[in-house]
């Protein structure tokens, strides 16, 4: 055992002394985001170090407007978003970048460059930077992407993309402590166990280093396994903020008009997903 | 449990893989580039129609040339390294712009950012001329640059505002506001060639057709000092464009402030356009073509493309100016018209390329 692993260690929730001094890592004040034609929210949300946080909702209930609000990639109309006691309107960018990094839904990269360099820039702010190969390498290897060293990004298939950029993400974050990272609709795309090899890649790696993780998620079962709070949105507004779990199911079938059942015991579970019986319609 | 969370974090002792090189084709690249610029010189020197002896080149410490010594110190060589200049300065703005607009086609030309330093440039010459000769005799050069520089930098923000307000993030959307600015500003350089007298539309002709025989060591000068500081200024924001290519918001996500960024490049693309322009007229297809070229051998990191879009550049234009000085000979055909022979099949290829990928990936 060396010494970095002792010191990282895998951090019950709160063992910690939190970095954010006892402050949310992230607080939200009435929040609202205005588009032509639509508002959103306000939303009224705190969120502390090494939470686990699913954002559900069906489509175009403002999921993802929620998660951009808290990215800085929208900003609030009226109220404000506070990122480990500073607003967020404030904070120059290298700043927030040390504290918050959010993998996008897209992996687009418009030129062809190398896997590294990819990952290397998530340790942009930080300059100068002796431990980024060593950083890029480890986080490579995190992500389930060490094998793709030295391949060209635009070469690699979507599920590859994904790993690569969760790479990128990791980097930036993977020697601070109670930082925020943002995930939006991660792994949508990709087959079932890769899903599951990278949301648990994700979950140890934000769990060792106090990360609060939000992400949106689709799958009712995702977010019920790995995470450990649930956001439900809907029409524009937070309509639920409770514990993950089975006691979650009634609100769950209510958001997606549908019918749960939990199989199997608290430790071991799925949950089926069933249309409503005709009875159940209006 | 007062160890600095980030040394606590990331001062683990373990032995990291060797760094590999940033881009293991970029210095073989480099080099060949520039020992090819170096032989290209020195041919564009001792080829012409009229022949230059070996003898001539030590003629350099005398203060009376005479015959082929002073075509050679006089016109050959200052025209080659503007050739240079030049090519390197419009393969610098096209990898720049390329960047900035995060994609391979934007290229300042087809954008319309040089025709708006001509249209600049022409507006100057058939409506002010009268006010640019009323000025002091020092100030009297600087003022088609000038005028060239704002053209481009005027076109570049509106490109920026108009491309982002029509059709956000789509590169269609940015061609076509290009397009439409090309008509506008040949439009308006259509209009100072119908308005303008015998000696002006002779002048408006250098400037829309392109060349290089404007060449004196002044001009070569110039241009080769604001070369060196937009080459300054690429490689101070290299590895910022490097996550523009990210995208937008991922930029923005790793500390890059995507608004000065852009600023920043949009007036150093609009200076290395102006003044290319200025002295040179339009030459169209070379910031397409050189970093085009360089990409293809060493990849998308900027670090690397952005000097070596402007060797391929510089390498490309010399070139193209050698053989339009002696294709005809003792005529010469304005530049522009080779670069724009060469370089629209190259475009085509390209757009093809992309479309082949894209459907790849679709």
């Amino acid at each position: 055992m060396n010494a970095r692993s002792d010191l990282i260690g895998p951090a019950a929730p709160g063992a910690a002394v939190p970095a954010t001094h006892g402050r949310p890592l992230l607080e939200l004040r009435a929040a609202t985001v205005r588009v032509p034609g639509r508002e959103f929210g306000p939303f009224d949300l705190r969120l502390a170090a090494g939470e686990r946080v699913a954002i559900l909702g069906p489509s175009g209930a403002g999921k993802s407007t929620l998660l951009k609000l808290m990215a800085g990639e929208r900003s609030a109309a009226a109220g404000s978003v506070w990122l480990a006691g500073d607003a967020l309107d404030g904070l120059p960018l290298a700043r927030i970048a040390r504290r918050r990094a959010v993998l996008p839904q897209s992996h687009a990269v418009a030129f062809g460059m190398a896997v590294e360099l990819i990952v290397g820039l998530g340790r942009y702010a930080i300059e100068p930077d002796s431990q980024r190969a060593r950083i890029v390498a480890d986080a490579l290897v995190t992500a389930h992407a060490a094998h793709l060293v030295g391949r060209r990004f635009d070469t690699l298939s979507g599920g590859e993309q994904a790993r690569v950029q969760l790479a990128r993400v990791m980097a930036q974050l993977w020697d601070v402590r109670d930082a925020l990272l943002l995930v939006d609709e991660p792994l949508a795309a990709l087959d079932p166990g890769l899903q599951i090899d990278l949301l648990d890649a994700v979950t140890d790696y934000a769990g060792q280093r106090g990360h609060a993780l939000v992400a949106i998620v689709h799958d009712i079962n995702q977010a019920l396994v790995g995470f450990d709070r649930l956001w439900l949105v809907q029409e524009g507004c937070l309509v639920g903020d409770l514990p993950a779990g089975r006691s979650a199911l009634p609100r769950l079938a209510e958001l997606f008009g549908v019918e749960l059942q939990w199989v199997g015991d608290e430790q071991h579970f799925a949950v089926a997903v069933r249309r409503r019986s005709p009875a159940g319609e209006r | 449990m007062a160890v600095n969370a980030e040394v606590a974090v990331g001062g683990g002792a373990r032995p990291g893989p060797t760094p590999a090189p940033a881009v293991p084709a970029a210095w073989p690249l480099g080099l060949g580039l520039g020992a090819a610029l170096l032989l290209a010189l020195l041919g564009a020197s001792m080829t012409g129609a009229v022949s230059v002896q070996w003898a001539d080149w030590a003629a350099w410490a005398q203060a009376e040339r005479s015959g082929s010594a002073l075509v050679l110190w006089e016109l050959r060589l200052p025209r080659a390294l503007l050739a240079a200049a030049v090519g390197a300065a419009l393969g610098l703005a096209g990898a720049l712009a390329q960047g900035l607009f995060r994609n391979p086609l934007a290229d300042p030309g087809l954008l319309g950012v040089t025709s708006g330093a001509v249209c600049a440039v022409a507006l100057v010459l058939t409506f002010f001329a009268a006010t640019a000769a009323g000025l002091p005799p020092a100030w009297r050069p600087w003022v088609l640059p000038l005028a060239a520089f704002g053209g481009a930098l005027a076109v570049c923000f509106m490109l920026d505002g108009v491309a982002r307000w029509l059709m956000p993030g789509s590169i269609a959307g940015l061609l076509l506001t290009g397009l439409a600015l090309n008509a506008l500003t040949m439009a308006v350089v259509g209009l100072c060639t119908f308005v303008a007298d015998d000696e002006q539309l002779r002048s408006l002709t250098f400037w829309t057709l392109g060349s290089l025989a404007g060449a004196s060591w002044l001009v070569a000068s110039v241009l080769l000092l604001a070369l060196a500081l937009a080459l300054w200024q690429g490689a101070r924001l290299a590895q910022a464009l490097n996550a523009l290519a990210l995208g937008e918001s991922a930029a923005a996500h790793v500390g890059v402030d995507v608004q000065r960024l852009r600023t920043r490049l949009i007036v150093t693309v609009a200076l290395l356009c102006g003044l290319a322009v200025a002295w040179c007229g339009l030459i169209g297809f070379i910031g397409l073509m050189a970093p085009h070229l360089v990409r293809s051998v060493v990849g998308g990191d900027q670090r690397a493309v952005l000097p070596l879009a402007a060797l391929a550049g510089a390498l490309l234009l010399l070139l193209a100016d050698t053989l339009a000085r002696t294709v005809v000979i003792p005529a010469e055909m304005p530049v522009g018209i080779i670069t724009a022979l060469i370089g629209a099949p190259v475009f085509l290829l390209l757009l093809r390329r992309l479309a082949l990928r894209q459907g790849g990936h679709a």
